[in-house]
């Protein structure tokens, strides 16, 4: 709470600044391919618009207006859902503990969504965001120092800079072919139960990173919307459990 | 469409690398730059910062109220701050509002008496003499927050302009003696000003929570207002 001088270092140190430069490119990348970027910060809803207006209506003359929403109802969980389109963008501002941040970046998988995750304090679990951005400091005033507005500016400068070179924006994921890539057929996805089977051992519709399809559910057993399910081969083999709250 | 500029495989993840090394060697530099002009604004802005904050605490404490707007990315960072105040993380809340924040109103104002006028009419509805306003701008121009300055002047309340570049329109009304505080961040860079602006309020805020704990505790006056 003192009027402190921040070391240089404290506002961007070599880690994160790398992993800045991933997102950027990342979030190029989706871009280029057609994304929108949908974002929220259940708690800090200014943030949430702040970066939306960024994208949408750049302070530099002739950079691209981009497609960006913020989603700020009372349900981002169901908002976050319905807003989603495979190849699409979530970047959420808020804290690791937030219950309805931790549901919406577990199913964007599902929903073939890339994740984008800025906060401070306490650092989400490994692998919990494709990208996490965060402010090493467990100071409960971190949202309202500039530190989120530095990032997400240097989020939409760095964004901006990957444009210039078009040649890399071709996604790594896209050169795949079905029989090698993982990620794209022999491992199990990740899917969200749309709707339950309408009869006894009938397949249930599931949501996955590619679109809706029919799964057999009978391994899983009863299903209701909203389930998390691995999906491999046209089967449900697994349901995930709900999130310790 | 383009990869038959980076033929080779080996080449193409060559320059992926070395785009994210310029990346993030960017991104350094400029929150080095940001952090530095962050410190060189508190510096320059301090004794303005004091003044401001003690003239906030007073009216607070007589229970007033603090509104707060400003356009686009700047009218984000009004609502920061106003809910800095209204929702602070410890300290004790304060009445705090972002006038951009009911479409309902700012879009009635906008569309009947056009858009200069949005934040200023609702000054006009709102406000008592006791009250703050805080109009958050990086050129110091904008004609619904000078108009709106101009409208709580008239009306005795605490005025108070964040600007950037060379303060513009805001920064002749504080030499006019027409707007009481003025903090403008010496920056060509609308990113770069934004985020000095953030850190000043915040100063703003903490030196304004300082004042009013000082003021219960040696006085028998207690913020009133603040339900």
């Amino acid at each position: 709470m003192t009027a402190a001088a921040l070391p240089v270092a404290e506002l961007m140190d070599e880690e994160l600044s790398t992993d800045l430069a991933a997102a950027s490119l990342a979030l190029a990348r989706r871009y280029h391919a057609g994304a929108t970027l949908w974002v929220l910060s259940p708690e800090w809803e200014p943030h949430a618009h702040h970066v939306a207006v960024e994208f949408v209506h750049p302070v530099i003359v002739g950079k691209r207006a981009l497609p960006a929403f913020a989603l700020t109802g009372a349900d981002p969980i169901g908002e976050a859902r319905l807003a989603t389109r495979p190849g699409d963008v979530l970047l959420v501002v808020a804290a690791a503990d937030d219950p309805r941040i931790r549901e919406v970046v577990r199913r964007a998988p599902a929903w073939g969504a890339e994740t984008i995750w800025i906060g401070f304090g306490e650092r989400p679990e490994a692998g919990a965001a494709n990208h996490v951005l965060w402010v090493d400091s467990s100071d409960p005033m971190v949202p309202a120092t500039g530190r989120f507005v530095l990032m997400y500016h240097l989020l939409w400068e760095l964004t901006h800079v990957c444009f210039e070179h078009p040649g890399l924006l071709q996604d790594a994921q896209e050169d795949c072919t079905d029989d090698v890539c993982i990620t794209c057929s022999d491992e199990g996805r990740l899917g969200e139960v749309v709707m339950a089977p309408v009869e006894a051992y009938g397949p249930a519709l599931v949501r996955t990173a590619t679109g809706e399809e029919d799964v057999d559910v009978t391994v899983v057993g009863d299903v209701v919307p909203g389930d998390l399910v691995l999906v491999h081969a046209g089967a449900a083999l697994t349901r995930l459990e709900e999130v310790a709250p | 469409m383009t990869d038959f500029l980076y033929p080779f495989i080996d080449a193409h993840e060559e320059d992926v690398d070395a785009l994210l090394v310029d990346l993030a060697s960017s991104a350094r530099a400029k929150a080095a730059e940001s952090a530095r002009l962050q410190e060189s604004s508190l510096r320059e802005l301090d004794a303005e910062i004091e003044a401001c904050a003690a003239a906030m605490a007073d009216r607070f404490a007589r229970g007033g109220r603090l509104y707060t707007f400003g356009n686009g990315g700047s009218s984000t960072d009004a609502a920061t701050l106003a809910s800095l105040f209204s929702h602070p993380a410890s300290g004790r809340p304060l009445p705090a509002w972002s006038l951009a924040a009911d479409q309902a109103v700012v879009t009635a104002l906008g569309n009947d008496v056009g858009f200069e006028l949005i934040f200023s009419r609702q000054v006009i509805a709102h406000s008592r003499s006791v009250d703050v306003v805080v109009a958050m701008s990086t050129s110091g121009n904008s004609d619904d927050l000078v108009s709106a300055l101009a409208e709580a002047r008239r009306r005795g309340l605490l005025t108070i302009g964040f600007a950037g570049y060379d303060g513009g329109r805001m920064a002749e009304l504080t030499a006019a003696g027409e707007l009481d505080h003025c903090f403008t961040i010496r920056s060509q860079s609308i990113h770069r000003i934004q985020e000095s602006q953030a850190r000043v309020g915040h100063r703003l805020w903490v030196r304004t929570q300082d004042l009013i704990e000082q003021s219960r505790t040696t006085a028998t006056t207690t913020p009133g207002g603040a339900r």
